[in-house]
């Protein structure tokens, strides 16, 4: 097998690699800012040069040549390579700055050179704590600068977009951004102007960087140069929890991380994810933030002499179950949800169940234009595919209408029928509406009763994409009954940690009053007497897997370990068993 | 404003685009029957090659930003290169410029009222055997500059006449 020295150690190899990954692949470093793993690489920013030699072999015998010591000799590249695009070869020896004081000064000299017109505003900066320059420079950078001269100065805070601002200044033009637009998005929007020290990134006169993937090309930017419209200044890195999660606005379930600070949602970045997103994300689905702090429902609601007011816990309890108990089972109408989890909907349909109703329906919200064939689905749901595999009965408009009808009371989750057209006021007009929910809406104003329930931020459930796999989201944000120091799953940040409840960041409005559905369901089940109990998202997994095939060997562990199972999408889903 | 190429320069253009396996390679020569056209290339008539060619208007303006030889802006029908860098600054490239200036009335950078010359400083163009000297619309050189064939040279552009081309010999170093 080819073999290849690093830094004096043996390895071997198979295929074709590019020397930086091989490395980055044992684990090792070398610094760069242009190299991307799903781009090109220019070799531009000539930050991860290494010496690289090769043994010297005989090409009639294919016998090492050796030296007067009876070491085999070695035959140096000329000058230092980019170790970015350079394949590893059999017999390579590379020497990088671990072992070699050339490759370390020639590290450090490039450093100095790129950071002769950077303004070094890192204090002021949202880069500052997650910038490659600014870790690079600490690590392999020079002390100080031979350059005292004035720094070139280019245009700042330049509206590219929408959502991306510029500062170009900072740029160090490793054309990260424009091979973004040219190779993933195609869009071609970007593109650098000038050159020499005057160059950095724009779009072409008059036009406006309007990618729908425009929010990527700020978090593979290695500087701070491009930063987000949205999230500019809101918080330092440093502050913030990071907890990985799921996108939920679309069917496609990018792999995101949600970040945190005092429980409230200031940023979404996409999270790698080889099967399903790579590293990218749509900037529809950093919008999701919104979803989960404003407007949030907080308490349930209850309808009195036809105006909602707060209620509490107990009260809606009980009128959940009076609501049951004085109707026909034929005229009781359970709704589950594509915006559901399959905790969720399988708890709600367990129940439904229990009680006697057989059938829990649901409709698909599709919107067709939406996609694009990349990260943007005609699905705005997560979870259409996980309602399916439940056995949950799809309904289209028209069915939904005719069950409606049929029925005097409707129990909803998570689904805003009224403000995505499915059904108008008329339709539920008369019909005693329970909705649960997240967020206020048309559909929750009109509903008799609003049992507020968690969002994919504050629970531990899983969702099925589009393409069947199953992937699941952690708590980023606590809600009143939850606590992130008691809920090993949840992310700590240095402020959570060593900050008490008296320190002026903890906002407790913050926390939204509500509870997992599952768990409003067994509350209601226990005051009924019915045998039936939820404990939390994985247990309810747990319990799926062990009862439904499609299921099986599916649990939130092995969610983790694998990021997200390929379910078999089998035509005939079964129906699952009553208990 | 907008511009738009004559069938020649389309004609033109195609059979640039025939040289090479890709259309991209093409920007370049097309962005000088551009610049001939049109006199310069500014946003507009970079909108207009992007379009002829079917290219991303960002990867045009890239390319054309990247020259200094494509004007983006409108200069005036002459533009004037004045070395200054090291051979003609010796020679006297700072006089020959600051000479232009105050024959034309316009600083370094501008055009003139006319419409008729635009003044710049430049670096080296690789004629320091003929220092000082100055080339004209990134075409003809000339060369040896004195304040005299600056004024014969200012007064036969105005007449329209460019000088023509200037042959130049340097000593050859003998071998024996």
């Amino acid at each position: 097998m080819p073999q290849v020295i690093i830094d004096g150690q043996t390895y071997e190899f198979e295929g074709k690699h590019k020397l930086l990954q091989f490395i980055q692949d044992l684990g090792k470093e070398v610094p760069f800012f242009c190299y991307h793993p799903s781009m090109t690489a220019p070799a531009n920013c000539r930050q991860c040069m290494v010496k690289v030699g090769q043994f010297v072999k005989d090409r009639e015998t294919g016998e090492y040549e050796l030296d007067d010591d009876g070491e085999k000799t070695i035959r140096w590249f000329p000058k230092l390579q980019t170790s970015c695009n350079i394949d590893v070869a059999d017999d390579m020896i590379v020497h990088t700055q671990e072992t070699d004081a050339l490759v370390r000064r020639a590290q450090k000299d490039n450093l100095e050179l790129i950071l002769i017109n950077h303004p070094l505003d890192c204090p002021i900066c949202d880069q500052a704590g997650e910038c490659p320059l600014q870790i690079q420079t600490y690590k392999y950078g020079p002390e100080g600068s031979r350059f005292e001269v004035k720094k070139v100065h280019k245009p700042k805070r330049v509206t590219l977009g929408p959502r991306v601002v510029l500062d170009a200044e900072r740029c160090i033009n490793c054309t990260r951004c424009t091979r973004f637009t040219e190779q993933i998005s195609k869009t071609h929007q970007l593109t650098i102007t000038s050159r020499g020290d005057k160059n950095y990134p724009t779009t072409a006169p008059g036009r406006e960087f309007d990618d729908p993937y425009s929010l990527n090309t700020v978090d593979i930017c290695p500087v701070g140069a491009l930063t987000s419209a949205d999230f500019r200044f809101r918080a330092r890195v440093w502050e913030m929890n990071q907890t990985p999660s799921i996108d939920i606005t679309n069917g496609k379930g990018c792999n995101i991380d949600l970040w945190t600070r005092d429980n409230i949602i200031l940023r979404i970045t996409p999270r790698y994810n080889g099967e399903v997103n790579d590293h990218w994300m749509p900037d529809d689905g950093r919008e999701a933030y919104k979803i989960f702090n404003e407007n949030r429902i907080s308490r349930p609601l209850q309808k009195l002499d036809g105006e909602q007011i707060l209620s509490s816990w107990n009260n809606s309890i009980a009128t959940f179950i009076e609501q049951i108990e004085v109707r026909d089972k034929k005229e009781i109408l359970f709704i589950g949800s594509p915006h559901a989890s399959v905790e969720e909907n399988y708890s709600l349909q367990q129940f439904a169940n229990l009680i006697g109703i057989n059938e829990v329906v649901f409709t698909n919200h599709i919107e067709s234009g939406k996609g694009d064939g990349f990260l943007l689905t005609d699905d705005l749901a997560p979870n259409a595919t996980g309602c399916r595999l439940l056995g949950l009965k799809e309904q289209d408009q028209t069915e939904l209408k005719n069950r409606v009808k049929a029925a005097t009371m409707i129990v909803l989750v998570s689904d805003h029928f009224v403000d995505r057209g499915v059904l108008s006021t008329t339709d539920l007009d008369g019909k005693y509406l329970i909705s649960f929910a997240t967020n206020h809406s048309e559909t929750t104003k009109i509903a008799d009763l609003v049992i507020p329930i968690t969002t994919a931020a504050e629970h531990a459930a899983s969702y099925v994409n589009v393409d069947g796999r199953i992937q699941r989201t952690i708590p980023a944000k606590e809600t009143k009954y939850s606590n992130r120091s008691l809920n090993l799953e949840m992310s700590v940040s240095r402020l959570d940690r060593y900050g008490t409840n008296f320190d002026n960041w903890v906002t407790e409005d913050n926390k939204v009053d509500c509870i997992p559905l599952w768990n409003f369901i067994s509350e209601v089940a226990n005051a009924s007497g019915l045998e039936l109990s939820f404990d939390d998202g994985r247990s309810i997994m747990n319990k799926i897997s062990d009862k439904l095939k499609t299921f099986e060997n599916v649990s939130h562990e092995a969610m983790d370990d694998q990021l997200g199972i390929q379910l078999s999408l089998n035509p005939k889903t079964e129906t699952p068993k009553v208990k | 404003m907008t511009y738009e190429f004559t069938t020649e320069d389309l004609k033109e253009i195609e059979k640039i685009k025939s040289r090479y396996p890709e259309v991209k390679p093409a920007t370049l020569p097309v962005l000088w029957i551009a610049q001939n056209r049109f006199g310069h290339v500014d946003p507009d008539v970079q909108k207009l090659v992007a379009a002829t060619l079917d290219l991303p208007e960002a990867h045009v303006h890239g390319v054309a930003t990247f020259y200094t030889q494509y004007y983006k802006e409108k200069k005036g029908k002459y533009v004037l290169d004045v070395c200054t860098c090291l051979s003609c600054q010796l020679c006297g490239g700072y006089d020959m410029l600051h000479y232009l200036e105050e024959k034309l009335g316009i600083k370094t950078g501008e055009t003139s009222n006319d419409g008729m010359f635009t003044l710049n400083q430049v670096e080296c163009l690789g004629a320091c055997g003929y220092a000082p000297m100055l080339q004209i619309t990134n075409d003809k050189y000339v060369n040896n500059l004195t304040p005299e064939k600056i004024d014969k040279l200012v007064d036969s552009l105005k007449k329209g006449e460019e000088p023509s081309y200037e042959k130049m010999e340097m000593p050859l170093r003998k071998n024996n």
